[in-house]
């Protein structure tokens, strides 16, 4: 895995990255499964939701901190703004498929 | 403005190389990618549809005149939303640069489907744009630069990515692969 573009997160990320990658290998493949019906998927989406922060939202929590702070230092805050201002890119976006 | 755009199939189910997808960096064939960064993410938890920000570093030496005309550095960021659904069995990956981002854009759409015959489709555009109000020839040729520099690296992401979901699902079969339930 990468690493962060703060050297001093890097250890945080690669620990959250470990928790994040093995719940979601667990979480995907069962997920398309229970997403046959409306309510097997809200239930499954819903167990695997708390699973995931059960498991990864302390560690989460801490590299979380650790790199938005960094992204401040390196003057990076602005430009992300203005990124998210022009595309906030919160549902996802309508892509075109090649027929 | 230069267009980009390519389309092919990963011989891996959807699934396989949504997982891999993850594992795409650090990759000998993209060195210019140095740095991951997860800055936002969160599990829907009634779509189950998983939404993660993350912000690359490169590190690619621009040519003297880039960096005489634009200042600029060896460092570029990149910001990228990711939605993965499961429910429709779609990813789309919506990328943009920060650095340099006052002269010129670079906004990258991707999006995986499952093709047939458990393979992945893969699409992907690119748009490059340099905003109006520079000297125009400076605006072209940072648009040159910019869509050659991309067309090379999306050349070199897809060699990369084949070779990290060979890794993960071939030759690391005699090990208990990842990602595969019990």
């Amino acid at each position: 895995m990468a690493h962060s573009l703060e050297q001093s997160c890097t250890a945080l990320k690669l620990e959250y990255d470990s928790c994040f990658n093995s719940w979601f290998e667990g979480y995907l493949e069962p997920a398309v499964s229970a997403s046959a019906s409306p309510e097997t998927r809200t239930k499954y989406s819903k167990e695997k939701a708390d699973e995931y922060e059960r498991k990864c939202g302390k560690i989460w929590a801490s590299y979380r901190d650790c790199v938005r702070k960094a992204v401040k230092e390196k003057g990076l805050d602005g430009l992300l703004d203005q990124a998210r201002q022009e595309n906030p890119l919160k549902e996802p976006p309508q892509m075109p498929r090649p027929s | 403005m230069h267009y980009f755009s390519q389309s092919f199939n990963y011989d891996h189910s959807w699934a396989h190389v949504i997982i891999g997808m993850w594992h795409k960096y650090p990759n000998p064939h993209c060195s210019h990618v140095v740095t991951v960064d997860v800055i936002d993410r969160s599990v829907n938890p009634v779509t189950g549809l998983i939404r993660t920000e993350r912000v690359l570093g490169c590190k690619q030496r621009a040519p003297t005149w880039i960096v005489k005309l634009f200042g600029g550095s060896e460092d570029a960021f990149v910001r990228e939303i990711s939605f993965v659904d499961p429910s429709t069995q779609t990813t789309t990956i919506s990328s943009v640069n920060l650095s340099l981002s006052q002269f010129a854009t670079c906004h990258e759409k991707i999006v995986y489907f499952p093709a047939p015959g458990g393979r992945t489709a893969f699409h992907q555009t690119a748009e490059i744009q340099a905003r109006m109000m520079m000297w125009r020839t400076a605006a072209d040729k940072l648009e040159n630069w910019l869509a050659m520099r991309f067309e090379q690296n999306a050349q070199l992401g897809k060699v990369g990515f084949t070779d990290v979901l060979r890794q993960l699902w071939e030759e690391a079969k005699e090990k208990s692969p990842v990602g595969t339930p019990a």
